[in-house]
């Protein structure tokens, strides 16, 4: 932790035990205290809504959850322990959130946004109509806690919430940092690749629901104590636009962002409440707005078409606040246009934009943390390959792939020997990606057997094959974009890890040894396939090349046996592909067997022990690549015609592919 | 048995409700893949216009009940035209999912917010335009107004699919829903043809809206779980069948209708939710859809 940081705790720290000292109010505590249980929450909101990307509106919902049980621990139970409760709230919770993630193993996107928004209402319906647990309408009443026999008054309860919020913040940010963290931003940028990285994406969506609804369950149970009176009403689908609206226009990805979201949606009603403080800031925004907008017009960075709607909508904002008798009525329409404002102008949230501002002011030399300092002691090198050298490494038979009526594999064999570089060319839809997809389980094929290392992998998942020992790379290049070149490859690397949220959480000497392990091989890895110097770019943007480069070098992470290689030349420069050719072979004398699909026949020819020629879905040769070059049948396959007409097109095979 | 029987009529009706919106779902979904979370704002917004036409409580009345229909179908495919242009066409400009899931749900806080602060909190009756005696089918008493539901339904589902296989701008629909793309290298003005798939949808939605409205109460309120309820039938039915919107609504608001009356009032929109749930944990794509190949 470097000393800025530190500095940032500390006074963070200092803040909030001094607060209730220097604001003696009551009522101003209280606030506080909102503020801090709401940030809890949107921590967890953060990890499904910003690190894996979906849409959450069930929270409020897990929020209630917790809440309930707390009270219902209290009230029906009469669990007079506080830690106890609370860590009821906490397991309870995290149980509906695994409920609330079973859907989401199979959806997706707005989908998924509905689930949560149904499941929410499901939530408010039933803590309503349960009255024999939840009293429904009439609400409970729970007074405060005792901590070691002690009643903890209004004051000291604020310091207990506030030392959970800070382990909360702790621990989330620990878990983000963590293997956990990178797979759940992996599962969000592709999950078709974090699958063949042998992180099982709906795993890791079920964790991160179970996670974020942990410690929605400790929000709602410190809420309850706080609020000292829960009804059913508090928990609807207003609280949780609102928890929403908090976590983007605070900053994703962030924790600072939270923390933000949550002081101004909790302070925002009060404030609204005062309507002559509400023309005020309206009035401020105008004008702001207005100069803003001067600016940029004079700059000509923006036209008149870009900035016309922003504007007007400020301006109008304020006309609309003189005009207004009762603005508590119109609560909810400024929160939709506070909603609508940050999801087009302020992407980032607040934290996100200070962010690029300052970083634009003040360039900032790459975010290297202490692991990531560590250098490559050695280059890549693939850990202990089994011994044997001969025999068949992956014998896939009889293949059948039917979509329909249309058979894009019809019964292909594909046997491929232990140590070999084997080619896989053929015509555009001749079924060569279709065969990558079959062998690293994205397709179940519809007939036929694959062998790897002599053991079936049909029927199993992605993640598993991957497991296994299956790595590939992608013909559209799938990398984690909002990741770093390091964190790619980390994620491939994310099978070493044997730690768990406990380690993770506690920082245990386990989970760091692997954490520093993990950093080094990867940075071997990136040194392997030369992208040392790029390490801590983010892999959306690295030129093409490299980005090609980095797939396998994360493919290497997961010390594989078989590599398949889907169009890697694909888009390269010469100078590129000749280093690319090196490392292939490379990757090869390390014992690693590779499948290699190209276009570029020179590439292919060169490097290739043997080449399997596909047209149509079915094979139609494997031969030595020399033998390939003159086969008839594949002159025929890739020119079109018989082979009396063209008996120089031996050479032309190899010359019109590159292009 | 007459109970039964009745707790039938009024689910098939309430179905038919459920189908139409959900039909409104699909049709933006099949142009831009996009999907309005404001739609049950959009028959709320429909049935308090029309409410304010043909009732005294905005000086009125201006209409009567018939006259009043296209007039706010009008005004749903102004308001869903709005929506488009504000919430949908920016995020699919950008590619962001996120963008259009919030902002159309951020507009419809604010239609729900403006609605209860013009037509304020409480529910309103809106008067019926036929007789609202009930008369006997087998025993069993049926509205006549129920009977005209059923039928707007269908009417305009079967309009609207009229429409989109024999005219040449329902032509440009459907080639739009099949490959915007390439739709758009044959001259379709894509972005056109999405806007006006919003209208149609907020349109279809507005005149559920005044379907219903005599059926039930009226108020700033009525739409959230409406138009949720028909999610669940548009995903139960799959998002790309008409036919499955109907089976779908006609399941739902028959095993609401019946919930409500054998288990209690309170849990009536539980089934539908739970159903919801259950179709998307197993069948994704729908009793009536088609699953899509992913392709890597």
């Amino acid at each position: 932790m470097n000393a800025k940081k530190l500095g940032l705790y500390v006074a963070g720290i200092a803040l909030l035990a001094l607060f209730p000292v220097v604001v003696r109010n009551p009522y101003y505590i209280h606030l506080a205290e909102t503020i801090l249980i709401y940030a809890i929450l949107l921590f967890g909101l953060d990890i499904v809504v910003g690190y894996t990307g979906e849409v959450s509106l069930g929270h409020a919902g897990l929020f209630g959850i917790g809440s309930y049980t707390a009270g219902i621990f209290f009230f029906k139970l009469g669990v007079p322990y506080v830690m106890l409760v609370v860590g009821a709230s906490v397991v309870v919770t995290a149980m509906f959130g695994a409920i609330l993630a079973l859907p989401a193993l199979r959806v997706t996107g707005p989908y998924l946004a509905m689930v949560t928004l149904a499941f929410g209402t499901i939530i408010q319906i039933l803590i309503n109509e349960m009255t024999f647990l939840t009293e429904g309408p009439l609400g409970i009443k729970v007074p405060k806690p005792s901590l070691f026999g002690h009643k903890l008054n209004e004051l000291e309860y604020f310091y207990f919430v506030a030392i959970l919020m800070l382990f909360a913040l702790v621990a989330v940010n620990r878990i983000l940092r963590s293997h956990l963290g990178r797979a759940f931003q992996a599962l969000r940028d592709s999950p078709v690749a974090c699958d063949c990285m042998g992180v099982s994406v709906y795993r890791y969506k079920v964790y991160a629901f179970v996670i974020s609804a942990a410690l929605a369950g400790l929000a709602g149970s410190l809420y309850t104590y706080s609020e000292e009176y829960i009804s059913p009403n508090t928990y609807n689908f207003e609280l949780t636009i609102l928890f929403l609206l908090a976590v983007i226009m605070g900053g994703r990805k962030t924790r600072s962002g939270p923390l933000l979201g949550a002081l101004i949606v909790v302070t925002l009603p009060s404030l609204l409440s005062d309507i002559s403080l509400f023309r005020g800031i309206a009035t401020a925004a105008a004008i702001l707005g207005v100069v803003i907008t001067a600016i940029l017009l004079v700059k000509r960075q923006k036209t008149w078409r870009d900035v016309i709607v922003p504007v007007t909508s400020v301006i109008a904002m304020a006309a609309f606040s003189y005009n207004l008798e009762n603005i508590v009525d119109w609560r909810l329409t400024i929160f939709g246009f506070m909603t609508l404002f940050v999801v087009y102008y302020l992407q980032d949230g607040i934290v996100g934009y200070l962010r690029n501002v300052s970083g634009k002011l003040w360039p900032r030399r790459a975010e290297v943390n202490d692991i990531d300092g560590v250098s490559a002691s050695e280059a890549w090198a693939p850990r202990s390959q089994a011994a044997q050298t001969s025999g068949k490494l992956l014998e896939a038979s009889n293949i059948l792939m039917q979509f329909g009526g249309l058979k894009a594999l019809n019964a292909v064999d594909l046997h491929v020997a232990r140590g070999a570089i084997h080619g896989l060319i053929g015509p555009n839809g001749s079924g060569k990606s279709t065969m990558m997809n079959v062998l690293t389980g994205i397709y179940q094929p519809t007939a036929g057997s694959v062998a790897f290392d002599a053991r079936s992998i049909v029927g199993q998942t992605p993640s598993q094959i991957a497991l296994a020992g299956i790595a590939r790379t992608f013909q559209n290049v799938q990398l984690f974009g909002e990741m770093t070149a390091t964190e790619n490859v980390l994620v491939g690397l994310h099978h070493t890890f044997h730690s768990n949220l406990f380690d993770v959480v506690f920082n245990t000497r386990r989970y760091r040894d692997e954490e520093r392990a993990a950093h080094q091989r990867a940075a071997g890895i990136l040194q392997f396939v030369g992208l040392s110097d790029m390490a801590h770019e983010e892999a959306r943007n690295l030129p093409y090349g490299k980005q090609r480069l980095l797939e396998i070098g994360r493919a290497l992470g997961l010390d594989p046996k078989l590599l398949l290689l889907d169009e890697p030349a694909a888009g390269l420069t010469a100078p590129d592909i000749k280093v690319l050719i090196e490392i292939i072979r490379k990757i090869r004398d390390h014992g690693i067997t590779i499948i290699l699909i190209e276009h570029h026949m020179d590439v292919v020819m060169t490097i290739s022990d043997l080449v399997t020629v596909l047209d149509f879905g079915q094979k139609i040769a494997e031969e030595k690549p020399a033998l390939v070059q003159s086969d008839p049948k594949v002159i025929e396959a890739y020119l079109g015609s018989s082979v009396t007409d063209s008996a120089h097109a031996v050479q032309s095979v190899a010359d019109a592919a590159p292009a | 048995m007459e109970i039964l029987l009745q707790l039938l009529f009024s689910g098939i009706a309430l179905g038919m409700i459920y189908a139409v919106i959900a039909f409104g779902y699909q049709l933006t979904f099949a142009t831009s893949g996009t999907l309005n979370f404001g739609q049950g704002e959009a028959l709320m917004l429909g049935a308090l216009v029309g409410l304010s036409l043909v009732s005294t409580i905005h000086g009125g009345p201006y209409l009567n009940f018939w006259l009043m229909i296209p007039v706010v179908m009008v005004f749903g495919a102004l308001q869903g035209a709005v929506v488009e242009w504000i919430g949908v066409r920016p995020a699919i400009k950008a590619k962001s999912e996120f963008g259009w899931i919030m902002s159309t749900i951020a507009l419809a806080i604010i239609f729900k917010n403006v609605a209860e602060n013009i037509w304020g909190k409480d529910d309103l009756t809106f008067p019926s335009p036929v007789s609202a005696t009930p008369f006997h089918v087998f025993g069993a008493n049926v509205q006549l107004m129920q009977v005209l539901v059923v039928i707007g339904a269908i009417a305009m589902m079967l309009a609207v699919e009229l429409f989109n296989r024999k005219s040449i701008y329902g032509k440009a629909v459907v080639a739009t829903s099949n490959d915007p793309d390439a739709a758009g290298l044959m001259g379709i003005n894509t972005g056109m043809v999405i806007t006006f798939s919003y209208a149609l949808s907020s349109a279809t939605a507005a005149f559920a809206g005044v379907l219903v409205a005599p059926l039930t109460l009226t108020g700033a309120t009525m739409g959230t779980s409406l138009g949720l309820k028909a999610f669940a039938v548009a995903i139960i039915g799959g998002l790309t069948s008409g036919m499955g919107a109907v089976v779908g609504g006609l399941i739902l608001g028959i095993s609401e209708t019946l919930t409500g009356f054998y288990v209690s009032t309170g849990y009536k929109e539980v089934p539908g939710l739970v159903l919801l749930l259950l179709v998307l944990a197993i069948k994704p794509a729908g009793l009536f859809g088609k699953a899509a190949i992913k392709k890597v």
